[in-house]
């Protein structure tokens, strides 16, 4: 098992500079520990990763950080507020969609952005709301007439409404089409890039990967592994590893003994070789391949993925 | 402040494009008062005129031949009686109207029919009942085209008709529904409060709505001001409707009748809360909304008169906000009674207003 103390201990940091602080925080729903002593810091700037299957606590730690909910115990700080004492304020200054972007279906998307923006001292207009998320053409539509990938540009437009500094986003993409879903990697990207603070949680190994700078790795309530995509993945897997379709003839203790290879497992039908000789390992295969009379199908090359360091961390697949 | 007017803005907006909401708010309490408007006072095309003849003369200036000048009028059925008779039936509703011709009415005519300066016409009185505007309208119409005949128009006239009301019981249906129909629509409105309510903590609209710096009061009131403003407007349709086409009467004080439509407005959409409180679903929330506005709908005196009712059921009526909601609305609407003979009904309504605020406060869960 890795965890946080595998890691080398991010640059410290002088107190309340960081966005988020979360410090061994609890909470229990009866007797189900849905968070069980986490503690992790977001940077501002930042855009920090939950990741984790359902039910690994991702949402409770969200909405704790949002002062939706109160943890059992331990400290939680946005922005240098303290979550539990000063939730007005904190309210005041981020920005937050939740996984259900369903809003008074039938009032239009002008009406919703109007009415979230009386709630706040501050607010940024209408139109570049509108402007920025895209939704022109769809202003006068009623929200229950839009698409998802529509509906949950709405929702970010209400996360945006009082300009914020920080923004929780919960699962941002989920049940989105392919393209929905990179046009609102686009704008969480343009986000970042106005200087944005972001914590989103996401069950997509690849949403990770492409937006994420730094990330946390929970299940059961615990975090797993944290830190940046590239430092959990290459301090994990130095290696590569080679795939292929399965091959009913070729038995695993053939597949162990070729040159490099350190594991293996199998996947869906798809066979997974992790090794540190690339070059040795694909020679050796097909070597045993051709004895066998067949040819490797889809044989490819990858360097680990998240989905590689969290079925390797839980001994589960992480799956929608 | 500005956040309370835009949520009840968005409330109204979200009410208003929700057409089974408009239909149960609007067209269904309407329903009833034509419905039942029809019912009572359809088919009656017939005025049915008391005659009280004290004179008993005849010959042209005698009290038989403007007897039969009544009887000639279409739509008009005479039936001769005494007056003591005559006040009674018309006060059971069998008859809508009396006229009385008193002594020396030929003696009194003939004298006017001089034309001698100083004589005071004949006179004749004529009992309404003026909680029946459209029959009383009617009558007097009658009255006052048979007198004219009668005077030739001559002038100063010859017979004179004077107006006297009898005070029927409760017999006009009409006077008695609207109100009734008032109150069932408030509860209604009321009690409906629960469902969108719970729709919007199971779409988590409630929650997303806690991660803004609104206010939970905020919420609470933008609700109930909105439902009171719905109130309003429905209690001004539908006596329009009662008044313009079946001759409801308002008598009483229009503030008075304005605070017990707030107040009513509050017990009911406490009580909406108070389901609100223990329905986990929206489904859950339509069948709890039927199982309580029913019994309150029948046995609240809305349809019949609590007192006609069997023992049991009286007793439950006594325990029912819409019992005494309505009783005070019909007091006010059609007696003109004060507050002070109505504050045992406010102050049922008050209390009711405030458990059902306390058990809310205390078991609603906002996700």
């Amino acid at each position: 098992m890795v965890t946080d103390a595998n890691l080398p201990a991010a640059a410290p940091k002088p107190p309340g500079d960081a966005a988020v602080r979360v410090v061994n925080v609890f909470k229990k729903y009866g007797p189900v520990k849905a968070v069980d002593g986490i503690s992790f810091e977001v940077a501002r700037g930042e855009v920090f990763g939950l990741l984790g299957p359902n039910g690994a606590g991702k949402t409770t730690t969200v909405e704790m950080l949002e002062g939706l909910r109160a943890p059992d115990s331990g400290l939680l700080e946005v922005l240098g507020i303290d979550v539990a004492r000063n939730p007005d304020e904190l309210k005041q200054r981020v920005g937050v969609t939740l996984q259900t972007a369903e809003l008074y279906p039938k009032l239009k998307v002008v009406e919703v952005l109007d009415l979230f923006r009386s709630f706040y001292k501050r607010s940024l207009p209408t139109e570049q709301l509108i402007d920025f998320l895209d939704l022109g053409e769809r202003r006068h539509a009623q929200t229950r007439q839009l698409s998802g990938g529509q509906r949950q540009r709405l929702a970010v437009a209400l996360a945006l409404v009082n300009d914020p500094e920080m923004i929780f986003l919960d699962e941002p993409t989920t049940g989105l089409d392919p393209a929905a879903r990179r046009s609102l990697w686009d704008l969480i990207q343009k986000l970042q890039g106005q200087g944005k603070t972001i914590l989103l949680t996401t069950h997509y190994m690849e949403e990770a990967e492409v937006l994420c700078d730094r990330l946390a790795i929970l299940d059961h309530g615990r975090i797993l592994a944290l830190g940046s995509v590239d430092e959990l993945v290459n301090k994990r897997f130095k290696d590569r590893s080679v795939r292929f379709d399965q091959i009913a003839a070729l038995e695993d203790e053939q597949l162990i003994v070729l040159p490099g290879v350190k594991s293996i497992k199998h996947d869906d039908g798809v066979t997974v070789l992790y090794t540190h000789d690339v070059a040795g390992t694909i020679g050796g295969l097909l070597d045993a391949t051709e004895v066998l009379g067949v040819e490797p199908a889809n044989l490819g090359i990858r360097r680990p993925t998240l989905e590689d360091l969290f079925l390797d961390l839980t001994g589960r697949a992480l799956r929608d | 402040m500005q956040a309370l007017i835009q949520l009840s803005i968005a409330n109204i907006r979200s009410f208003v494009r929700d057409r089974a909401a408009l239909f149960w708010t609007f067209a269904f309490p309407l329903i009833f008062v034509v419905l039942f408007g029809l019912i009572f006072q359809g088919g009656n095309t017939s005025i049915k005129l008391g005659w009280v003849d004290l004179d008993g003369t005849s010959g042209p200036s005698g009290s038989t031949t403007l007897q039969s000048a009544f009887a000639a009028v279409k739509g008009v059925v005479i039936t001769a009686e005494d007056e003591a008779s005559a006040k009674d039936q018309m006060k059971t509703g069998k008859l809508d109207a009396i006229v009385e011709v008193p002594k020396g009415y030929s003696a009194a005519v003939t004298a006017a029919g001089t034309g001698a300066t100083g004589v005071a016409a004949a006179n004749v009185t004529v009992f309404v009942d003026p909680t029946q505007a459209t029959t009383g309208g009617i009558v007097q119409q009658v009255v006052a085209g048979v007198l004219g005949a009668v005077n030739l128009g001559g002038r100063p006239p010859i017979v004179q008709a004077q107006l006297a009301t009898i005070q029927t019981q409760n017999l006009n249906i009409i006077s008695y529904l609207v109100p009734s129909i008032l109150g069932m629509a408030l509860m209604q409105l009321g009690v409906f409060a629960a469902i969108p309510l719970v729709a919007d903590r199971q779409k988590m609209i409630l929650k997303r709505l806690n991660a803004t710096p609104l206010h939970r009061w905020q919420l609470v009131g933008s609700n109930v001001v909105m439902r009171l403003i719905i109130g309003i407007i429905q209690t001004l349709i539908i006596v329009a409707v009662g008044t313009a086409l079946f001759g409801l009467q308002m008598t009483g004080s229009l503030l008075l009748l304005a605070g017990l439509v707030v107040l009513g407005g509050l017990a009911f959409i406490s009580l909406g809360y108070v389901i609100a409180s223990f329905a986990p679903t929206e489904d859950a929330a339509n069948s709890m909304t039927s199982v309580v506005q029913f019994p309150l709908m029948f046995l609240s005196g809305t349809f019949f008169v609590i007192d006609q009712m069997p023992q049991p059921l009286q007793v439950v009526a006594r325990f029912l906000p819409l019992t005494y909601l309505s009783d005070a609305l019909r007091q006010v609407m059609v007696n003109g009674t004060a507050f002070s003979p109505l504050w045992f009904c406010f102050a049922v309504l008050v209390g009711w207003t405030a458990v059902c605020f306390g058990i809310s406060a205390r078991f609603f869960k906002w996700q």
